[in-house]
C-alpha cells in the first residue's frame, strides 16, 4: 500500500500540469458561470472564497452557489440531474453519486482529473472513486468518527483518560451522567443517536457494530452481498445500546443530544466527525475536550471507523463540462484543500495537505489528519439500495432502544435482529446484489 | 323560585365564561410563547423555571435570522406564490363559475361533474405524477411549477357556480345582451361586480392556502431562491435547530402576514369560511 | 329577431361557453385529471427515477404494500391520528358552538381567539409547538409541573408523540368546526326552539331533541371532510421529526410521510404511486360512507 518515492513528486507536477493547462484552455474561453451544489452549507463560505481566487485567475468566471440541508440535497440532485436542470458540479456521498453513475447522470473524469485521483490521493480513497476501470469524481473531503470527550467532566470524575474498550466507555459514562433531584438527568454519560428519523440512526449504530465484529452488509467473492449482522455482533450491538438506556440510564432519549449536547457542555462523551471542532470554536471555545479513537470492543481487538468520502462531480447534463472540470481541481488543490478545511471543520481528503499549521493551532485535528496506525477503516458499501437499507434498519431501531421487553431478554433480542436482516436480506434481492458465497 | 333559578343561570353563565376564557387562553398561548420567546435573549430561553415575559427585550434574533437565511427573499417569494395563485384562483372561477351557471352548451353536466368528482381526490395522492409531468416540461425548480397547482380551485368554481346561480338574475344579462353587450363584457361588468363578497371568499381562502403550501415545494423547488417562508423555515430549522431565538424569530416573520390579514379582515374570513365549507 | 339571427346568437354563445372554459378544463386537464389517471398506470409499474428500464409489474407493488410493515405501521397511525382528532375537536366545537350562538359581544371576541389556529401556517405552528413540547424548557411540561405532574418527554417519548401531534391538530381545526357548527345552529329557525320551549323542554332537551338532530347533515359534513383532511397530515409530522432533536419516525410515520419517503428518498415512483392510490381509496370510502349515511338520515335538508 505504500507509494513508490518519487510518486508524490511527479503527482504533484502532474496535478499543477494538468490545473495550468485547464486555467490556460479556461481563460480563452467566453465568460462562463458555473452553479454549484452543496449538501453542507457550512461548505459555502469555503466555495465562495475559491469561485472568488478562480475568477482572479479567470476574468469573466463566475461561480453560483446553493446549499440545502443534507437529506433535502440528496433528493434534490436526483430528482433535478435526469432533467436537466441540476447544477454543473456539485459535492454528495457515495450513496447518492453510485445511483447517478450507475444512471449516467456523472461522466467519467478525463486524463487530467483522473491522474489527478490516482496521484494525490490514498488508496482506498481511490479504490472509492473507481467503478470498473473508470474514475468517477474527485474525493472532496473525510469524514471519519471519533469520539469526543468531556476533559473537565472526565478530570471532575476522576478519570484517566479516553476509554480503551467499549465496556470502559460504559464504566465511564455511569460516573459521567448526572441527574438532578427529581430523578430526572441533566447531562449524559454519552450521547447516542436514540431518536429522530432517516439513515443516520443507523449510521451510529454502525460504529458499536463494527468494532464489535459485525457489520450492516458484507461483501463475498462472488461480489454479491448478504447481510452481517444477525449474529453475536449484532446482537451485542443493539444489546449495548439497550443497557446504555435501560440497565445503566447513561443516555435517555429525552435530554439533548448530538453535537448540540457536546457543544453545550450537556454531554461526556460522544461520536462525531470533525466538523463539531469547528462548531465548538464558533459556540463554545472555551469547552475544554478531546477526541480519541473510537474504543475497541475488548482490549485487544482493532479500533475501527468509518471512513466516508463526500465526492465532488461534474454533471453529465452540464453546458460547460470542461471548465466544470477545471474548477473542480482547483477546488481540491493543496491551498484550497486546507481552506476547506479552516473554513468548515471538515478535514480535506487529499493526502499532500500541509496541517502543520492547523495541528498547532487545534492539536484536536491531529486525530483527524494524523491518524493513529493501528486505526482501521471500514468503507460505505458503494450500492443503488444502500441508503434503503440503513433507513429500514434506523426505522427500528429507536423502538428497540427504549423498548422494556428487549431488556434482559436475549432471545428477542436475537429474534428483532433476525427479523431486520431478513429485510436488508430482501432489499439487497430485488436489486439482483444478494449472495451468500 | 324563578329568583333562585335566575341566579343559579347567572353563576352557569359565569361558569361557562370562566371555561371559555381558559380556552381561549390555551388557543393564543403558542402564538404568544413564540412571539415572547423571539424577542428573548439566548440566555432566558434556556431558563427554567420559564420567564413568560422577555425581561430584557432583543431584536437580535430577528436581525440574526435575516442573516443567517435569506427570509427577506423567502419572505417575497411567498407573497408571490400566493399572490399569483389567488388571482387566477379568481378570474378561473369567475369565468368557470358564470360559464358553469348560467350557460347552456351540450357536455356542461359532464365537464362539471368531473371538475366535482375529482375535487375531493387529495393533492398528496397525485403529486407523485404531477411532479414526473413536470419534469418532463422542465418546470421542476421554476417559479411556474411551484405554481401550477394553485392556479384553479375547483371548490372556487363551485361555489362561484352556486352563487352567480342564485344571486344573479338571467334578466339583468339578457337587458345588457339586448343592448349588444358581448358576454365577456357582460361577466367583466354585471357578474364580477355583483360577485364582490363571493370573490372576496374565494380570493381570501386561495390566499391563504397559497401562504401556506408546503410539500408541494418541498418536492419541486430545488434552489433556496425560490423556496417559500415555509420551506426556508423548515430548512432553517434543521441547520439551527439548537438555536430556538432565531427560530422564533422567523417563525413570528412566517405568521404575522396572516395574523394581520385575519385580525384586519377577521368577520368576513369567518363568515367566508363558514360559507366556503358548507356546500 | 329573425330566426337566423336567432340562431347566430346561439352559435355566438356556445363558441363563448367553449372558449371561456378552455384554459380553465385544460389547466384541470393537466393539474388533475391527467396526474390521477398516470398515477393509477405508475401504481402498476416499477418505476425508478434514476433507472431507464420502467417495466410492467401488475399488481406487485400493492402486493408488496399488503406486505409492507411501515405502510401497516403509517395506517394505522394515520388513522389513529385522524379519528383521534376528528373526535376530539368535535365533541370540543359543538358545545362551544352552542354557548357561542347567542350573539354578543363576548361571543365574536372568542369566535376570533378560537378561530386564530386555523389560518395561521403549519410549519411554524409547528415549530411553536416542538418548543412547547419540549422536555427541558417546554412549558407545557411547566404547567403540568404546577400542576404537580411529572415532565413528559412529548415528543421524544414513542408512547406520546402521536397524541402530542393530535392535541395539536385539535387545536389547529377547533376553530374551524366550531363555526361550521355555528352557522348549522343560527339557521334552525328559532321557532322550532320556541315551540320546544312551549312544549316544556329545558336547554339540555331542546338541545338534544331539536339542535342536535338539524345538525346532524352538517356533522356528517365536518367529520367527513375533517377526517379526510387529517389523513393528508404530512407537515407537523415532517417538521416534528426533523434533526437528533425529534420524534421517533415509527412513532408518528403517517400514510403521506411514508409516500414521499418512498417516492423522494428511494425513488420507488411506482411503490409510492400505488400507496397513494390506496389513500385515494381511502379517502373515497369516507366519502361514500358519508353519503349513504346522509340518505339514510330522515332530517335531511335540501
Amino acid at each position: 500500500m505504500t507509494q513508490p518515492a518519487f510518486g508524490r513528486r511527479q503527482a504533484m507536477t502532474l496535478a499543477a500540469g494538468a490545473g495550468l493547462a485547464a486555467v490556460a484552455r479556461d481563460a480563452q474561453a467566453q465568460a462562463v458561470t458555473l452553479s454549484a451544489w452543496t449538501g453542507y452549507p457550512e461548505l459555502v463560505p469555503f466555495y465562495n472564497a475559491a469561485g472568488e481566487a478562480y475568477a482572479k485567475l479567470n476574468p469573466g468566471f463566475k461561480l453560483t452557489v446553493f446549499s440545502t440541508s443534507l437529506r433535502e440535497h440528496e433528493q434534490k440532485l436526483a430528482a433535478a440531474m435526469p432533467t436537466g436542470t441540476g447544477p454543473d458540479l456539485f459535492d454528495v456521498g457515495q450513496i447518492l453519486s453510485i445511483n447517478l453513475i450507475e444512471a449516467g447522470l456523472i461522466p467519467a473524469n478525463p486524463p487530467a482529473v483522473d491522474a489527478q485521483l490516482k496521484a494525490s490521493y490514498r488508496p482506498a480513497s481511490v479504490d472509492q472513486f473507481s467503478i470498473s476501470g473508470k474514475s468517477y469524481g474527485l474525493p472532496m473531503l473525510f469524514s471519519t468518527p471519533v469520539l469526543f470527550w468531556n476533559r473537565a467532566m472526565f478530570k471532575e470524575a476522576g478519570l484517566p483518560g479516553a476509554p480503551e474498550t467499549f465496556g470502559e466507555m460504559m464504566d465511564y459514562a455511569k460516573k459521567l451522567v448526572r441527574f438532578d433531584s427529581t430523578g430526572k438527568m441533566t447531562r449524559s454519560g454519552m450521547s447516542l443517536r436514540l431518536s429522530g428519523q432517516g439513515s443516520g440512526i443507523t449510521e451510529k449504530w454502525r460504529f458499536v457494530l463494527e468494532p464489535a465484529g459485525g457489520s450492516v452488509i458484507k461483501r463475498h467473492p462472488s461480489g454479491k452481498y448478504s447481510q452481517n449482522y444477525d449474529n453475536a455482533a449484532g446482537r451485542a450491538a443493539l444489546q449495548y445500546y439497550i443497557d446504555a438506556v435501560q440497565v445503566h440510564k447513561v443516555d435517555d432519549p429525552r435530554v439533548q443530544r448530538d453535537a448540540a449536547a457536546f457543544v453545550a457542555g450537556n454531554t461526556g462523551m460522544l461520536f462525531r466527525e470533525a466538523w463539531v471542532i469547528g462548531e465548538i470554536q464558533k459556540q463554545n471555545p472555551s469547552l475544554d475536550f478531546d477526541v480519541a479513537q473510537i474504543p475497541a470492543w475488548t482490549a485487544g481487538q482493532p479500533k475501527k471507523t468509518l471512513l466516508q468520502h463526500n465526492g465532488l462531480y461534474v454533471s453529465g447534463k452540464s453546458r460547460n463540462q470542461a471548465a466544470a472540470f477545471a474548477f473542480m481541481q482547483f477546488l481540491t488543490n493543496p491551498e484550497n484543500s486546507a481552506m476547506l478545511t479552516q473554513t468548515s471543520g471538515w478535514v480535506a481528503a487529499r493526502k499532500d495537505v500541509d496541517w502543520t499549521g492547523l495541528v498547532s493551532r487545534i492539536p484536536q485535528y491531529k486525530g483527524f489528519v494524523a491518524p493513529p496506525a493501528d486505526m482501521q477503516y471500514y468503507l460505505e458499501p458503494v450500492l443503488g439500495p444502500w441508503n434503503e437499507i440503513q433507513t429500514r434498519i434506523a426505522d427500528q431501531l429507536p423502538a428497540a432502544f427504549v423498548d422494556p421487553t428487549l431488556n434482559g431478554n436475549p432471545t428477542k433480542v436475537g429474534e428483532t435482529i433476525k427479523r431486520w436482516a431478513a429485510q436488508t436480506d430482501a432489499l439487497l434481492k430485488e436489486a439482483g446484489l444478494f449472495g451468500t458465497a | 323560585m324563578k329568583r333562585r333559578n335566575k341566579l343559579l343561570g347567572r353563576i352557569g353563565v359565569l361558569a361557562v365564561h370562566c371555561v371559555l376564557m381558559a380556552g381561549a387562553l390555551v388557543m393564543v398561548m403558542p402564538m404568544l410563547w413564540m412571539l415572547a420567546t423571539a424577542f428573548k435573549p439566548a440566555p432566558e430561553i434556556a431558563l427554567w423555571p420559564p420567564v413568560f415575559l422577555p425581561q430584557a427585550p432583543t431584536f437580535d434574533n430577528f436581525t440574526g435570522a435575516f442573516e443567517t437565511a435569506p427570509f427577506g427573499r423567502f419572505f417575497l417569494n411567498s407573497l408571490f406564490i400566493a399572490g399569483v395563485g389567488t388571482l387566477s384562483v379568481i378570474v378561473t372561477s369567475l369565468v368557470a363559475g358564470t360559464v358553469f351557471a348560467k350557460y347552456r352548451f351540450p357536455g356542461r353536466g359532464l365537464l362539471f361533474g368531473m371538475v366535482i368528482a375529482t375535487a375531493i381526490v387529495p393533492f398528496e395522492a397525485y403529486m407523485i405524477p404531477l411532479y414526473l409531468q413536470l419534469v418532463q416540461i422542465e418546470w421542476i425548480n421554476t417559479y411556474q411549477g411551484i405554481i401550477l397547482p394553485y392556479l384553479f380551485m375547483a371548490f372556487g368554481i363551485f361555489l362561484m357556480r352556486q352563487h352567480v346561480g342564485s344571486a344573479i338574475p338571467g334578466e339583468l344579462m339578457e337587458a345588457a345582451r339586448v343592448d349588444g353587450a358581448g358576454e365577456w363584457w357582460i361577466m367583466a361588468r354585471v357578474i364580477a361586480p355583483l360577485s364582490g363578497n363571493a370573490l372576496a371568499a374565494v380570493g381570501i381562502f386561495s390566499f391563504i392556502q397559497g401562504w401556506g403550501i408546503f410539500i408541494w415545494p418541498l418536492l419541486i423547488a430545488n434552489d433556496q431562491m425560490l423556496f417559500n417562508m415555509e420551506l426556508g423555515l423548515t430548512a432553517f430549522q434543521f441547520r439551527f435547530s439548537a438555536d430556538t431565538g432565531k427560530l422564533m424569530a422567523g417563525s413570528v416573520v412566517s405568521t404575522a402576514p396572516m395574523l394581520v390579514v385575519f385580525l384586519l379582515l377577521r368577520r368576513r374570513i369567518i363568515e367566508n369560511m363558514a360559507l366556503t365549507g358548507i356546500k | 329577431m329573425t330566426a337566423a339571427r336567432r340562431f347566430l346568437t346561439k352559435r355566438r354563445v356556445l363558441l363563448f361557453c367553449y372558449i371561456a372554459l378552455a384554459p380553465v378544463l385544460a389547466l384541470f386537464l393537466y393539474v388533475r385529471v391527467i396526474p390521477i389517471g398516470f398515477g393509477v398506470w405508475l401504481s402498476f409499474h416499477k418505476w425508478n427515477l434514476l433507472s431507464p428500464a420502467k417495466p410492467f409489474v401488475g399488481l406487485l407493488n400493492y402486493q408488496l404494500l399488503m406486505e409492507d410493515e411501515n405502510f401497516h405501521l403509517a395506517l394505522w397511525n394515520t388513522t389513529l391520528y385522524s379519528f383521534s382528532t376528528v373526535i376530539l375537536s368535535t365533541a370540543i366545537a359543538l358545545p362551544l358552538a352552542v354557548f357561542l350562538a347567542r350573539r354578543s359581544r363576548l361571543s365574536a371576541f372568542y369566535q376570533t381567539i378560537y378561530f386564530l389556529p386555523v389560518i395561521t401556517p403549519m410549519v411554524p405552528v409547528s415549530i411553536a409547538w416542538k418548543w412547547i413540547y419540549d422536555y427541558n424548557y417546554g412549558i407545557l411540561n411547566y404547567g403540568l409541573g404546577l400542576l404537580g405532574i411529572k415532565s413528559v418527554a412529548w415528543l421524544s417519548d414513542p408512547d406520546t408523540a402521536l397524541w402530542a401531534l393530535v392535541i395539536m391538530g385539535v387545536w389547529k381545526v377547533l376553530g374551524y368546526n366550531m363555526v361550521l357548527f355555528l352557522v348549522g345552529i343560527r339557521n334552525i329557525p328559532a321557532m322550532y326552539l320556541e315551540a320546544a320551549s312551549l312544549d316544556g323542554a329545558n336547554a339540555w332537551q331542546r338541545f338534544w331533541r331539536v339542535t342536535f338532530p338539524l345538525l346532524r347533515p352538517i356533522l356528517l359534513y365536518v367529520l367527513v371532510t375533517s377526517t379526510i383532511n387529517a389523513y393528508n397530515v404530512f407537515t407537523q409530522v415532517y417538521v416534528m421529526t426533523l434533526g437528533s432533536q425529534a420524534a421517533p419516525g415509527q412513532a408518528v410515520r403517517m400514510l403521506v410521510f411514508d409516500i414521499y419517503t418512498n417516492g423522494f428518498q428511494f425513488f420507488r415512483f411506482g411503490y409510492a404511486a400505488a400507496e397513494a392510490v390506496t389513500l385515494t381509496l381511502i379517502v373515497l370510502g369516507l366519502t361514500v360512507i358519508q353519503f349513504s349515511l346522509a340518505r339514510n338520515d330522515p332530517t335531511r335538508e335540501k
